[in-house]
Order: structure tokens, then sequence, then C-alpha cells
């Protein structure tokens, strides 16, 4: 019987070794011991490094998406890493961003239970926020006025969205989840999902092109 | 005036199915029926191409927005230290 394929993710070479031998001799005289707690650990360790850490960026986006402010999203995705290392040996490899996802959301509604709840859902966080980093330098200062103009209307168009149908489409449009996983997320119907989103939409649709029109609405 | 009824029928049929049909999502595929039918609708009614238009430039326009607010890369780097930390030091 084969066992002990340990060593794939730390860069060790394979060793075969028969079932209920303490070691045997290795090509360079070196002793292998039987470890199941290391190759569980290691186990673990491919499978967190396989299933979480290529999507760290998409958890900080929806992370955002979810708390409207980068520190609150860092700090939702530092406990979902915790929770994905508690729960990745259990993990079964089918569907790993639902699965991440879930974990998301559960980091998420902590935070939540720890927040004032007067803050929670205050539309007024979103107007006219700006992050403090992570902008694009725009190439000429008459791009950079067009490109701020248009962001300035995208963002009073997606503040002004019911929350609820605006965590949604961020998530579908901007954060490239699909149907399924928002509803995961969110823990809400497909149907709902694909409604909120419909909506989200047709409202974005028709104030950019009341904006793009020359129109302003707003002073 | 029995043309411009149907596709007045055919425009809604189409605008409930516009959006499904761009996002392709694997939980509601359109059925190919009616891909067919809805292309075929779109090939002649400027108005339903108008919105599809619409919806890819909102699109195209989020996912632009969103770039421009993306996460500073020293947070970034800063998890993925974290998620090395989990790795190494949990316990065995």
């Amino acid at each position: 019987m084969t066992r002990s394929r340990a060593a794939g993710a730390s860069g060790g070479k394979d060793r075969r070794q028969s079932p209920g031998s303490a070691h045997v001799s290795g090509p360079a005289s070196q002793p292998v011991i039987s470890d199941p707690v290391g190759e569980r650990q290691l186990a673990r360790e491919r499978a967190f490094r396989r299933y979480v850490e290529p999507d760290i960026d998409v958890l900080l986006r929806v992370a955002y998406t979810l708390t409207r402010s980068w520190p609150d999203a860092e700090d939702v995705v530092q406990d979902a890493l915790i929770r994905a290392w508690r729960a990745v040996d259990r993990f079964d490899g089918a569907h790993p961003r639902a699965w991440l996802l879930t974990i998301l959301r559960h980091s998420h509604l902590n935070s939540l239970r720890r927040r004032r709840p007067e803050l929670i859902g205050d539309r007024s966080e979103l107007e006219g926020h700006r992050p403090a980093f992570g902008a694009r330098a725009a190439d000429s200062p008459e791009q950079r006025h067009t490109d701020r103009e248009f962001s300035t209307a995208l963002d009073r168009a997606v503040a002004g969205l019911d929350p609820r149908y605006r965590v949604v489409v961020l998530l579908v449009d901007v954060d490239q989840l699909s149907y399924a996983e928002v509803a995961e997320l969110l823990g809400i119907p497909l149907g709902t999902v694909m409604s909120r989103v419909s909506r989200a939409r047709d409202k974005l649709r028709r104030q950019l092109r009341a904006c793009s029109a020359g129109e302003g609405t707003h002073p | 005036m029995n043309m411009t009824l149907w596709s007045m029928v055919t425009c809604r049929w189409a605008a409930r199915r516009i959006q499904r049909y761009l996002d392709a999502d694997p939980a509601a595929w359109l059925e190919p029926d009616e891909v067919s039918r809805l292309q075929a609708h779109l090939a002649e009614c400027a108005r339903c191409t108008g919105r599809v238009e619409e919806y890819r430039a909102l699109g195209r326009a989020l996912r632009a927005w969103s770039d421009q607010r993306g996460p500073d890369p020293l947070m970034v780097a800063r998890l993925r230290a974290t998620a090395e930390q989990i790795i190494t030091q949990e316990p065995a």
C-alpha cells in the first residue's frame, strides 16, 4: 500500500513506505518517519493554498461591497481566512468559491453583531465616499475631468439605489459573482437575486442615460 | 398594424430576457430556442438593440469604476502575509 505522498507542497521528494514500519532507509540513508499529524497538516496547507489564497483579492472586494469600508473589509477577510483555515480540512473541494463566500458571510454577520446598530445600513456612508487609495491616475487633465464627472455620476446613481438592490448589482457586475454565489453569500433565493439585479440595472441605466443627455439631476 | 402589435409583444418578451442573455449565468440559461428568437428579434429591433448596448455600457462602466476603487495593494499584501502566518503558526 502506498502512503506518505506528503512532500508535494514543500518541495520534497515523494517517498514510499510500507504500513506499520517505523522507518525505512532512503537513498541517502535518511530515515523517513511516519507522521500522520504532519501529513494532515501538509494536506491542510495544500488545500488552503489551492482554494483560499488565490481568492484573497476576490474576498476583499466582496467584503468591501458588503461593508463599504476598506478597513472593515480587511477585518472581515482576516476573520474569514482564519475560519477557512479551521474548516479547510473538512472541505470536499466542490465549489470552492461558494464555500469561501459562505465563510465570508459568517465573518461579515459576526462583524455586524459587533457594530453599533445605528451604523448598520446607513446610506449616507456611501454618499460622496471616496477611497483614500487605489485610485488610478488619468492620462490627461481632460481625461481626468471626464473620468471624474462620470465616476461622480455613477457614485450618485449607485448611492441612490435601495441598499438591498445596490449590494446585489455590485456583487454581480463589479465583483463578478454568479447569481448562485450571490444567493449563497446573502442567504436569499436565486430569483430574488435576479429580480434585484435587474431592477438595479434598469434604474442605473435610466439615471446614467439622463446624465449623458446633459441634464444633470443635481445642482 | 398587426406587425406593430406583434413587435411590441416581442419587445416585452425580449426585455424580460436580455439581461439573462447577456449574463449567461449558469443558474439562469436561456433555452436554445429562446436565444434564437431573441437574436432574431435583436437583428431587426433598434429599440431592443439599444437596450442591449446600454446594459453592456453599464457593465463596462461599473467594471471601470471598480478598477479605480480597487483595494490598496498593501492591504492585499497584508492579507497574504496573514494567510502565511495562519499556515505557519497553526499548532499541530
